[in-house]
C-alpha cells in the first residue's frame, strides 16, 4: 500500500473539488446557513408565536347566567378576554376558532351557591388550540378565584381560618442543569441535523468523482496512470469523508456560535414572560463527543455513497440513485426524537438510530459508556463493511465500464 | 529481445455481457423481474504485431472493435481470452509497471482535470509518473518547441479549445517519455490547422524518440499522413493488416477522369461514351468526372475517347480516394485476412 499515490490522488480530488461550486456549497455554505437558521430562526418564530397569542385578546362566549349577576360581574370584569354576544352555535364557532372558549352557566347558579348546593360550571374550549388554551386558563382562574373567594366567606362567617382549606401550598421547581433541559427539549435535533449533513456534504463529491468522472470521460484516463485501483478508490474515499467530515464540522462550530447567539438573543425578547424554558446549553465538550460518534458514520456515509454512484453512468443517475437513500438516513434519526424512544443494547446496532440516540444522550450531559463503545465499534464495523464494498467494486469491469 | 516485436498479440478476444431489452410496456415490466442477457464479441481472435518504431494505424466503423482493443492493451480492461505481450509486459498482470511504458491518449476524454490549470495536472502527473524535476522542465521545453503549449498553461482545462486541449493532452501522456503511445482518435474534432499541428509533432516525436505509436482513427488523412501501415477491424474482426500501399494497389479498381469542357456545345458529343457503359456525372458547371474501371479500359484509351470525342480544356486523372476503398471494406467487400 503506497500512502504515497493515495495522498497523490487525495490532494488532485481536492483540488478539483474546490473548485466545484456545488460541492463547495453542500460543504460550506449549507452548513454554516442552517444552523442559525434552525436555532434562532425557530427560536425567534417560537417565541413571536407565542407572544402573540398572548397579546391577543380572545372572544368568549358566556351562555345562561342572567339569575347569576354576581359571578356575571366577576366575569366582565376580566381584562384578558372579550365577552361577545351569546349564539346558539356556538360549539361551531369555538372548532372555526371564530371564538375561542364559551362558559356554561347553569340556571339559577348563584342560588345554589348561596345554598350550598352542587353545581357545575363548564368552559367550552378546542383541545390543543393555543388560542383556545389561553382563553380557557383566563376563565379557569377566574372561576378558581371566585370559588375561593366564596370559600375564603364562608370560613369567615363561621370564624374559621383559612388554612383550614389550605393547609400547605404547592410549587414546582427545576433542578435538571440548563443543558438537561436544554437536550430534553432540542437535545435530538441537533445529532439529526449533523448526521444529515454528513451525507449531504458527501453526497455531492462522492457522485461527482464516479459518476461525474465517468460522465466526463476521465475515468479511462485516470485508470490508465500507474496509479492501482485499490490506491485510486482510497483516494477519492478520503476526499468524500474530508467533505463529509467537513460539513459537519462546519455545522457543529455554526451550531455552537449560533447557539452562544441565540440565548442571548432569546433570552432578551422572552425577558417579562414567563419563557424560563428557552434555555438553551450547549457545552463544548458534548459538541465535541457527538461529533467523535459522528466519525465511523461519516465512514460509512462516504463509501455506501461511493459504492452506490459508481454504478451510475452519469450525475443525474447517481442522483436518482441516491435521492431514495436520504429517508433511509432520516427515518432513523426522527424514529430518535420521538418521546419514548430509548437506547439500549438492540437499538444500539441500528446504524444511524443509535449514533442518532446517544447523541441525544451526550448533549444532555449523559454517557452510557458500554453503549458508546458499543455504538462505535458497530458503527466502525459497518463503515468497513461499505468501504469494503466500494473497495471491491472499484476492482470489477463491469461497473466501471458499465454500458 | 531486440528482433523481437514490442507489441505481440495473439488470439485476443473481450466478450461483454449485454442486457437484453424487451419491447414495449408489458416487456418492461418483466425486464424488471427476468433479465436476459447476451454475449457480444467486442473483439474475436485477433492477432498482431507491431516492431519498435513503427507508427500503425487501426481503422474500424464504430463500434468495431478498435477502443476495446487499445483498452486491452493499456490494461484498463482484462481480456476475455488470448494474450497480449507489449513492451514485454503483460499489461492488465503487472498494469502499474507497465503503464510507466505507455502514453495513452483518449481523444474524446481527456487526463487533464476539467477545473485546474494545465500545469497542475502536469505537475501531479508529474508526480504519479516519478519524473525528477530536471527532466520534466527540459520536457516541457520541447513539448513548448513543438506544441506551443506555454501561452494557456495556466488555464483550467475547461476554458481550452479543442485543438489547445490535445496538445496539453498529449504532452501529458508523453511526460514520462514512454517509448510506446497510444492514441484513440486523437484528431476528432479538431480543425484543418489543428489536425496538421497534431500530426506534425506525432511525425516529430516518431521520428526524434524513435516512439512507436498506435492510433485508431476515422480521419484517413491520419492515416495517409502518418502510417504506413494499417490495420483494419470490423464486427471484433481483423480484416486487413498490411501496408497502405497494399491496399490500395489491391484494391483500388476504379479511377476517375475530371474534366472541363469548353462550352456547353461540347456534351452531346460525349454521348458515345455512355454507349461503352461509361457513367458521365456532373460535378459542377462545365466539369464532369467519370468513373472507370482499370480492368476493363486503361486509362490512356479513355483518355483519348474523350479528347477525340470532346474539346476540353482542362483534365485531371485521379486514384479512388481512400474512405471509397474503407466504405467498400466496411460494406463486406471480399477480403483476405492478409497479414504481412
Amino acid at each position: 500500500m503506497s500512502l504515497r499515490n493515495i495522498g497523490i490522488v487525495y490532494r488532485k480530488e481536492l483540488m478539483d473539488s474546490l473548485r466545484d461550486r456545488r460541492t463547495l456549497i453542500s460543504m460550506v455554505v449549507v452548513p454554516i446557513l442552517i444552523m442559525p437558521l434552525l436555532t434562532i430562526g425557530l427560536g425567534v418564530l417560537a417565541v413571536d408565536i407565542a407572544g402573540k397569542a398572548k397579546q391577543q385578546i380572545p372572544e368568549v362566549m358566556i351562555l345562561g347566567g342572567a339569575d347569576s349577576p354576581q359571578l356575571m360581574a366577576q366575569l366582565t370584569a376580566l381584562k384578558d378576554i372579550e365577552i361577545v354576544p351569546s349564539r346558539p352555535d356556538y360549539a361551531d364557532e369555538i372548532s372555526n376558532k371564530q371564538i375561542r372558549a364559551a362558559v356554561e352557566i347553569p340556571p339559577g347558579f348563584d342560588a345554589a351557591v348561596q345554598s350550598g348546593q352542587p353545581v357545575t360550571v363548564k368552559i367550552d374550549n378546542y383541545q390543543g388550540d393555543l388560542n383556545s388554551g389561553f382563553a380557557t386558563d383566563t376563565l379557569r382562574k377566574a372561576l378558581r378565584d371566585y370559588r375561593d373567594a366564596t370559600v375564603s366567606r364562608r370560613l369567615e362567617s363561621r370564624g374559621l381560618p383559612v388554612t383550614l382549606i389550605t393547609p400547605f401550598d404547592i410549587k414546582d421547581q427545576n433542578v435538571a442543569p440548563p443543558e438537561k433541559v436544554t437536550g430534553a427539549e432540542i437535545g435530538g435535533l441537533i445529532p439529526y441535523i449533523v448526521i444529515l449533513l454528513c451525507m449531504t456534504g458527501a453526497m455531492y463529491p462522492a457522485i461527482d468523482l464516479t459518476a461525474g468522472e465517468k460522465e466526463r470521460g476521465t475515468m479511462e484516463t485516470i485508470l490508465s496512470s500507474p496509479v492501482s485501483r485499490l490506491h485510486l478508490v482510497l483516494g477519492k474515499f478520503l476526499m468524500v469523508l474530508t467533505a463529509s467530515l467537513a460539513t459537519a464540522a462546519l455545522a457543529v462550530t455554526s451550531m455552537g456560535v449560533s447557539f452562544g447567539i441565540g440565548r442571548r438573543m432569546l433570552m432578551s425578547m422572552a425577558s417579562g414572560s414567563d419563557s424560563g424554558a428557552m434555555q438553551l446549553t450547549i457545552t463544548f465538550k458534548s459538541v465535541l463527543a457527538v461529533f467523535g460518534m459522528v466519525v465511523p458514520l461519516a465512514v460509512l456515509f462516504s463509501a455506501a455513497l461511493l459504492a452506490i454512484s459508481l454504478h451510475a453512468k452519469s450525475y443525474k443517475e447517481a442522483q436518482s440513485y441516491i435521492s431514495p437513500l436520504i429517508p433511509i438516513i432520516i427515518i432513523p434519526a426522527v424514529v430518535s426524537l420521538l418521546p419514548g424512544v430509548e437506547l439500549n443494547a438492540h437499538l444500539a446496532l441500528i446504524p444511524v438510530l443509535n449514533t442518532s440516540l446517544v447523541s441525544k444522550e451526550i448533549i444532555t450531559g449523559t454517557y452510557h459508556w458500554k453503549l458508546i463503545v458499543l455504538i462505535f465499534a458497530s458503527s466502525c464495523a459497518y463503515a468497513a463493511i461499505a468501504l469494503g464494498i466500494a473497495v471491491k467494486l472499484f476492482q470489477r469491469e463491469d461497473v466501471l465500464f458499465r454500458t | 529481445m531486440a528482433d523481437s516485436p514490442l507489441i505481440s498479440v495473439r488470439d485476443l478476444t473481450k466478450t461483454f455481457r449485454s442486457f437484453q431489452r424487451r419491447e414495449g410496456l408489458w416487456g418492461g415490466i418483466v425486464n424488471l423481474v427476468l433479465r436476459e442477457y447476451r454475449e457480444v464479441h467486442a473483439v474475436e481472435r485477433i492477432g498482431f504485431s507491431i516492431e519498435r518504431g513503427e507508427m500503425v494505424g487501426y481503422i474500424g466503423p464504430n463500434g468495431a472493435g478498435k477502443s476495446t482493443t487499445i483498452k486491452m492493451l493499456t490494461g484498463i480492461l482484462v481480456p476475455s481470452g488470448g494474450e497480449i505481450v507489449s513492451n514485454g509486459f503483460v499489461p492488465w498482470r503487472q498494469r502499474t509497471n507497465y503503464v510507466r511504458t505507455i502514453g495513452v491518449v483518449f481523444g474524446q476524454r481527456t487526463q487533464l482535470w476539467w477545473d485546474i490549470a494545465v500545469i497542475e495536472s502536469l505537475k501531479l502527473l508529474r508526480r504519479i509518473y516519478d519524473v525528477s524535476e530536471r527532466d520534466f522542465a527540459e520536457r516541457m521545453e520541447t513539448f513548448d518547441e513543438i506544441l506551443g503549449i506555454r501561452d494557456y498553461l495556466n488555464t483550467p482545462v475547461r476554458k481550452l479549445s479543442l485543438g489547445e486541449r490535445m496538445r496539453c493532452d498529449l504532452a501529458a501522456a508523453l511526460l514520462h517519455n514512454p517509448p510506446l503511445l497510444f492514441l484513440d482518435e486523437p484528431t476528432i474534432g479538431l480543425d484543418v490547422v489543428a489536425k496538421d499541428h497534431i500530426r506534425r509533432f506525432l511525425r516529430a516525436i516518431n521520428q526524434r524518440y524513435q516512439t512507436t505509436i498506435l492510433l485508431t482513427t476515422h480521419d484517413l488523412d491520419d492515416i495517409e499522413e502518418l502510417c504506413r501501415r494499417i490495420m483494419i477491424i470490423d464486427h471484433g474482426q481483423l480484416l486487413y493488416n498490411g501496408p497502405l500501399a497494399m491496399l490500395k494497389q489491391k484494391l483500388l479498381r476504379t479511377k476517375q477522369v475530371k474534366f472541363a469542357l469548353r462550352d456547353q456545345t461540347q456534351l452531346p458529343g460525349l454521348s458515345a461514351l455512355q454507349r461503352d457503359g461509361l457513367k458521365l456525372e456532373r460535378v459542377d458547371g462545365l466539369t464532369y468526372r467519370i468513373l472507370f474501371d482499370r480492368s476493363r479500359i486503361s486509362t490512356a484509351d479513355l483518355v483519348r475517347q474523350i479528347l477525340g470525342l470532346a474539346e476540353v480544356h482542362d483534365l485531371l486523372i485521379e486514384d479512388e480516394p481512400i474512405e471509397e476503398i474503407i466504405k467498400r471494406i466496411y460494406a463486406g467487400e471480399a477480403l483476405e485476412k492478409a497479414s504481412v
